[in-house]
C-alpha cells in the first residue's frame, strides 16, 4: 500500500520535472522555482528529492545536462529534455490524464 | 536504450568516480549559491541568507549521499567502498582482527578436522558398485544378557547363509587377518593375506583386470590352492608379468596358482596383497565362529525378506544361543549397511568428537561475540560521527556485516589450512589400519562444512553488533562522550560465565580420560618389560605343519638366537603379553567344575619364555626340555586361572584335560586384552593355560598359525647394536627361507593394546587445551577492556585516595564474578554429562574427586591469571598523568 503510494509520488515528480523542462533548458534552482510556480506552490520540491530525481532521470537518458552560467553570472548545470525524455513527458502525461479522469470519475460518481 | 544508457551511466560512475563526484559538488555549491543570492536579493543579509539556505537544504552530505545512492551501479560501487573501508578498519586494529582470525581459525580448524573423519567413516559412499546394496549380518540379543552388534560366524551358520537365503549374496572372510611369506623372484617376503570365500569379490562388485575369481571348488576344503594378487604385487614382486595367469607362485611354502589379478586401485575392506580361498567348512575353523559375514542385496530382493530369510535359516542357532549362553532371552539377526557395520564401533567415538569440536565452537563464539562488543563499544564514537554525517542504521549495519563476512572468508579460509595440518597430526597419531576407510579426504562435502561453520560463527557473533547499533542514541553520545557499558558488560560476563563452564566440562571428561589412560599404563604388567625385544614369523607355511619340523625350528633358532653376544635369554611363544592370545574351550577334569567346558587362554611356549620374559613363577616348575611328544602332557596355568577353576587352591598335580595332561606349575598373570572385545576393559588379566611347544596338537598347529604368527622374545643384557638383523640372520641359518615379519618392543605392544584410549586422550586434551586458551582469552580481555574503559574513573579514585589494591579488586570483580558462576554452572553440568562416560572409562568411576579437584585448581589458576596480568597494570598508573591525558 504504501510502496504504490511512494511511487506515484515519485511519479509525480517525474513527470513535473519533465514538464518544467518542456519550455526549455533549467538549472537545478530554476526547476524547484517553475514547478513551485506552475503548482501555485503546492509541491515544493526540496533538493533532496530534486538532485536524486535529476540524476537518475539524466542517467536513463531522458535529460542531458551542460554546464553554463545563471542568469547573475554563476556556473551552474542547465538540465534540457531529450527527445526520449520528449517522448516520456508525451507517456507521462497521457498516463496522468487517464489516472486523473479515472479518479475524478470515481469521485464524481453517484453514491 | 534506456538499459544500455544505465550501463554506460554505471561504468562511467564506477570509472570516472571524481570527475562525477566533482561535478556533483559543483553543483549542488551552485544551487547554494543561487538560492542564497535570491535570498539577498529579497533583502536578507548575506550571512543569514546563505545559512538559511543550508539549513533548507537539510545537509549537503546528505543530498550527495541520496544522489549517489540513486545513480546506476550504485549498489557494487558501495559495497566494494564498504569492503575497503572494513579491510582498512580491520587492519587499524590488528590485535582485535588477528584475535578474531585465530579464535575462527582454531575453532573451524578443529571442527573441520573432526568432521572430515566423521565425513569418511559414515558419509562418504564405500569405494564399492551400489554401496547401498552391501551389507553384514548384525545380532541383538535381549533378555538377561543383551547385546546388539556384529557377531562373527561358524560354517554352518555359513552353509545355511549361502543356500537358503536366497535374497542375499554373501561371502566369508577370516576374521582375523594377517601375513604369509611369498617366495617371487628367488627371494622371499612377507605379505598381507587376507582369505575369502569364492564370491567375496562379487559381492564387492570387484572383477579381476586380468583372470577371473575363484570358482566354487577351489573355495571346497582341500580344493585346488589358487590365488589372487592385488595390482601392486604383481607391479612390485612379479615385475608386471603378463603371463602370471595359470602359473604357480610359492606360497606359505606351497605352489599356489594364480588365477586373478585385481584392478589397479581396487579397494576392499581387507587390503590384502594376496586373497586365497578360505575353504569354509563345519570343522576346524569353522567349528567355531570365525567368519566375518558380507552381503549384497540381490536384485529384486528387499532387506526385509533378506532378513526375515537370514532368521528362519538361522532359527536353530538363535535357539542354541538362548539355550546355552542367554536363557530366557530373545535373538533376532537383521543386515544392516556394510559401513554401519564396519564403524559400529568407531561412531559414538567419532560423535562424543565431534561434540567436542562443537564446545570449542561454541566457546569460540562466545569469545568472539565478547570481542566485538568491545571493539563495537570503541567505535561508538566513529559511528556515531558517521551517524551525524548522514550515514543511515542500515548503511552502519551493512558496513559492521561486511566487516564480519570478511573475518568469516580470512578466518575460515586459515581454519581450513588449520584443519587440513591438523589432520595430517591426528592420522599420523591413529595406529595403521585403525580406521576402516583408505584415506581421509578434505573433499568438497569437508570444504562446505568447513565455510558454513565459519559463517555461521560470524552470522553469530556479528548479530551482537548489528543489535548494538540499534541502541546507540545519537545525542545522548554526542553530548556526554560516555558509554553506557553496564548492559554490555553483563552480557560479556554471562558470555564468559559460558565459556568457562564448557570448558570446565571438557577439562574433566579430558582428566577422567587420562586417569584411565594412566590406570591401564600403570597396570601391574606380570613380567619385566624392560630389555626385551620380540619379533614375528609366519608360520603359516607348509612345512611347519609337520611337528618335527615345527620343534627342530622353535629348538635351534632359540639356540642360534641365544649365541648373540649379550642375549641373556631366549623363548617364542603364540602369543607375548600386551597381545590378545587365543582363545579355547576345554573340558575340565579336575577342581569344582569337574566336566564343564572352560574358556581360557591358550598358548604354547618353548622353556626359555618364562625366563626371557620374566614371568615369577608361583608354584611348582616350568618347561624344560625333557617335556617331549612321547612324554607326559603338561600345562602350566596362570593366577587367574587358578582363581578362576580352582577356587585358588593349588592345582599343581591334578588332571587338566581327560586326556591325561597334568598341571606342573602356576605362574602370575600378565595383562593383556580382553578375551572379548567390548566387554572388559582394554587391558585386564584372563585365565590362561601355557602348553610346551613341544606337545602342541599337530592338528592345532596348522589351524593357529593361519590366525596366529608366534613372537621370538630375546632378553638382552644391555642395549645391542643392530640386534634385529642378528637375529634376522640366527633364524635364516635354521631356516634361510622364513623371513621375520616385524621387529617390536614391548612398549610397542601394551602401547597397541590401548591405541584407542591414547588417541582419545591426545585429542580431547588438545581440545580441552583449547578451550582453555580461548577462555582465558576470553576474561583476560573482557578484564583488560575494563581497566582500558575506566581508566578515568580509577584515575579519580586514585586521586581521591582509594588504594591500587582496592582499584584492582573493584575491577577485578567482574571477571571473578563471572568465572565462579562459570565454574558452577560447569560442575553442575559435569554432574549431567559425563555419566555418558562410563563405558570408556577404566579404574576410575564418573565423580572422581581427585581429577575434578585438579581440573577445577587449573581452570581456577588459568582465570585468576587471566583476570590479574591485565589488572597489574592498574599498578603503573598515574593519577595525575591519567588525568591529565582524558
Amino acid at each position: 500500500m504504501s510502496s504504490k503510494q511512494t511511487n506515484l509520488l515519485q511519479g509525480t515528480l517525474d513527470l513535473l520535472i519533465l514538464k518544467s523542462l518542456n519550455t526549455g533548458e533549467l538549472h537545478g534552482l530554476g526547476i524547484s522555482r517553475r514547478i513551485d510556480q506552475m503548482t501555485q506552490g503546492t509541491f515544493v520540491v526540496k533538493p533532496g528529492s530534486l538532485f536524486p530525481a535529476l540524476h537518475r532521470m539524466e542517467e536513463a537518458g531522458w535529460l542531458n545536462a551542460t554546464w553554463g552560467d545563471s542568469e547573475n553570472n554563476r556556473r551552474a548545470k542547465f538540465y534540457r529534455l531529450t527527445r526520449a525524455g520528449k517522448a516520456q513527458l508525451t507517456v507521462e502525461t497521457e498516463q496522468w490524464n487517464t489516472i486523473a479522469l479515472a479518479m475524478a470519475n470515481a469521485l464524481n460518481a453517484t453514491t | 536504450m534506456s538499459t544500455l544508457f544505465r550501463m554506460r551511466s554505471a561504468l562511467r560512475n564506477l570509472f570516472k568516480k571524481e570527475k562525477v563526484e566533482r561535478q556533483l559538488d559543483d553543483e549542488l555549491r551552485s544551487y547554494v549559491e543561487m538560492a542564497a543570492d535570491e535570498k539577498v536579493a529579497a533583502g536578507v543579509p548575506a550571512s543569514e541568507a546563505r545559512r538559511r539556505t543550508l539549513a533548507e537544504l537539510g545537509g549537503v552530505e546528505q543530498v550527495k549521499q541520496a544522489v549517489r545512492d540513486r545513480r546506476a551501479g550504485s549498489s557494487l560501487d558501495t559495497l566494494w567502498g564498504d569492503m575497503r573501508y572494513g579491510w582498512r578498519q580491520l587492519l587499524r586494529n590488528p590485535g582485535f582482527t588477528a584475535a578474531v582470525i585465530v579464535t575462527l581459525a582454531l575453532s573451524v580448524g578443529v571442527n573441520t578436522a573432526i568432521f572430515s573423519i566423521v565425513n569418511a567413516l559414515m558419509l562418504k559412499s564405500l569405494p564399492y558398485s551400489e554401496p547401498e546394496r552391501l551389507g553384514t549380518v548384525f545380532t541383538r540379543i535381549q533378555g538377561s544378557a543383551t547385546f546388539d552388534g556384529m557377531n562373527d560366524i561358524d560354517g554352518e551358520q555359513w552353509e545355511l547363509l549361502r543356500d537358503s537365503v536366497p535374497s542375499l549374496m554373501g561371502a566369508v572372510t577370516s576374521g582375523i587377518s594377517s601375513g604369509v611369506n611369498l617366495v617371487a623372484a628367488g627371494s622371499v617376503q612377507y605379505v598381507h593375506a587376507g582369505r575369502i570365500s569364492a564370491q567375496y569379490f562379487d559381492v564387492l562388485g570387484i572383477h579381476p583386470a586380468m583372470g577371473r575369481n575363484f570358482t566354487s571348488d577351489e573355495d571346497r576344503p582341500h580344493g585346488p590352492k589358487a590365488v589372487i594378487i592385488s595390482d601392486i604385487l604383481w607391479r612390485n614382486a612379479f615385475h608386471s608379468d603378463e603371463h602370471l595367469i595359470g602359473q604357480a607362485i610359492q606360497l606359505k611354502g606351497e605352489a599356489h596358482t594364480v588365477v586373478g589379478i585385481l584392478p589397479a586401485g581396487a579397494q576392499t575392506p581387507m587390503n590384502a596383497d594376496v586373497y586365497t580361498p578360505i575353504q569354509p567348512s563345519r570343522q576346524g575353523e569353522g567349528g567355531g565362529s570365525n567368519y566375518e559375514v558380507i552381503v549384497r542385496l540381490r536384485d529384486g530382493a528387499t532387506w526385509q525378506q533378506a532378513d526375515a530369510q537370514i532368521n528362519q535359516a538361522w532359527a536353530n542357532r538363535a535357539q542354541r544361543i538362548t539355550k546355552e549362553f542367554h536363557p530366557g532371552s530373545t535373538v533376532w539377526f537383521y543386515t544392516v549397511p556394510l559401513q554401519k557395520g564396519q564403524t559400529a564401533t568407531l561412531r559414538p567415538k567419532a560423535l562424543t568428537l565431534m561434540l567436542a569440536a562443537g564446545i570449542i565452537l561454541l566457546i569460540a563464539c562466545a569469545n568472539l561475540a565478547g570481542l566485538t562488543v568491545v571493539r563495537m563499544t570503541r567505535r561508538t564514537g566513529e559511528i556515531a560521527t558517521r551517524m551525524a554525517l548522514g550515514a543511515s542504521r542500515w548503511q552502519i549495519q551493512r558496513q559492521l556485516w561486511i566487516e564480519t563476512l570478511l573475518l568469516a572468508v580470512i578466518g575460515g579460509a586459515v581454519g581450513i589450512g588449520v584443519g587440513f595440518l591438523a589432520l595430517r597430526g591426528l592420522l599420523s597419531l591413529l595406529p595403521r589400519n585403525y580406521l576402516p576407510v583408505a584415506g581421509v579426504p578434505l573433499d568438497a562435502r569437508v570444504l562446505a562444512f568447513a565455510i558454513a561453520v565459519s559463517v555461521l560463527t560470524s552470522l553469530l557473533f556479528g548479530l551482537l553488533p548489528a543489535i548494538a547499533v540499534s541502541g546507540i542514541d545519537l545525542r545522548s553520545f554526542m553530548s556526554s562522550r560516555t558509554i553506557a557499558g553496564v548492559e554490555r558488560l553483563r552480557l560479556r560476563q554471562f558470555l564468559i560465565a559460558g565459556e568457562v563452564a564448557l570448558t570446565l566440562v571438557l577439562l574433566a571428561a579430558t582428566g577422567l580420560l587420562i586417569r584411565s589412560l594412566i590406570h591401564l599404563q600403570t597396570l601391574p604388567p606380570g613380567f619385566n618389560p624392560n630389555g626385551v625385544m620380540t619379533a614375528k614369523a609366519s608360520l603359516d607355511e607348509a612345512r611347519y605343519r609337520d611337528p618335527a619340523e615345527f620343534d627342530r625350528l622353535m629348538k635351534e633358532s632359540t639356540a642360534a638366537m641365544k649365541r648373540i653376544p649379550g642375549v641373556e635369554s631366549v623363548g617364542v611363544g603364540l602369543s607375548v603379553p600386551f597381545e590378545r592370545e587365543l582363545n579355547n574351550v576345554t573340558t575340565i577334569n579336575s577342581g569344582p567344575q569337574v566336566g564343564q567346558q572352560i574358556v581360557s587362554g591358550e598358548l604354547y611356549v618353548t622353556p626359555g619364555y618364562f625366563e626371557a620374559l620374566q614371568i615369577p613363577l608361583l608354584t611348582g616348575r616350568t618347561f624344560n626340555d625333557s617335556d617331549r611328544r612321547d612324554t607326559q602332557h603338561v600345562v602350566v596355568v596362570n593366577r587367574a586361572f587358578m582363581s578362576k577353576f580352582y577356587g585358588g587352591a593349588n592345582p599343581v598335580g591334578l588332571p587338566l584335560s581327560k586326556d591325561g595332561t597334568t598341571i606342573v606349575g602356576v605362574v602370575e598373570d600378565v595383562t593383556l586384552p580382553p578375551h572379548i572385545d567390548n566387554v572388559n576393559d582394554p587391558l585386564g588379566i584372563e585365565p590362561t593355560a601355557y602348553i610346551p611347544s613341544t606337545q602342541a596338537d599337530p592338528r592345532f598347529l596348522s589351524v593357529i598359525h593361519v590366525w596366529f604368527q608366534p613372537s621370538w622374545v630375546v632378553r638382552t643384557g644391555g642395549p645391542i647394536d643392530g640386534l634385529p638383523g642378528q637375529m634376522q640372520r640366527a633364524l635364516a641359518d635354521v631356516d634361510p627361507s622364513l623371513p621375520f615379519s616385524g621387529f617390536y618392543s614391548m612398549n610397542y605392544h601394551q602401547a597397541q593394546a590401548i591405541a584407542t584410549q591414547r588417541v582419545e586422550v591426545a585429542l580431547l586434551s588438545a581440545m580441552a587445551g583449547l578451550a582453555l586458551l580461548l577462555s582465558a582469552v576470553g576474561i583476560f580481555a573482557l578484564i583488560a577492556n575494563i581497566v582500558a574503559q575506566r581508566t578515568r574513573e580509577i584515575g579519580i579514585r586514585m586521586a581521591l585516595g582509594a588504594t591500587v589494591r582496592q582499584v584492582m579488586a573493584s575491577v577485578a570483580a567482574s571477571g571473578i564474578r563471572s568465572s565462579a558462576a562459570g565454574l558452577l554452572i560447569g560442575l553442575l553440568l559435569c554432574m549431567v554429562t559425563l555419566r555418558a562416560m562410563r563405558s570408556v572409562l577404566y579404574g576410575v568411576g564418573v565423580y572422581d574427586v581427585p581429577s575434578m579437584v585438579g581440573v577445577v585448581l587449573v581452570l581456577t589458576i588459568v582465570t585468576a591469571l587471566a583476570v590479574l596480568i591485565p589488572t597489574l597494570r592498574l599498578t603503573r598508573m598515574n593519577p595525575v598523568a591519567t588525568l591529565r591525558e582524558q
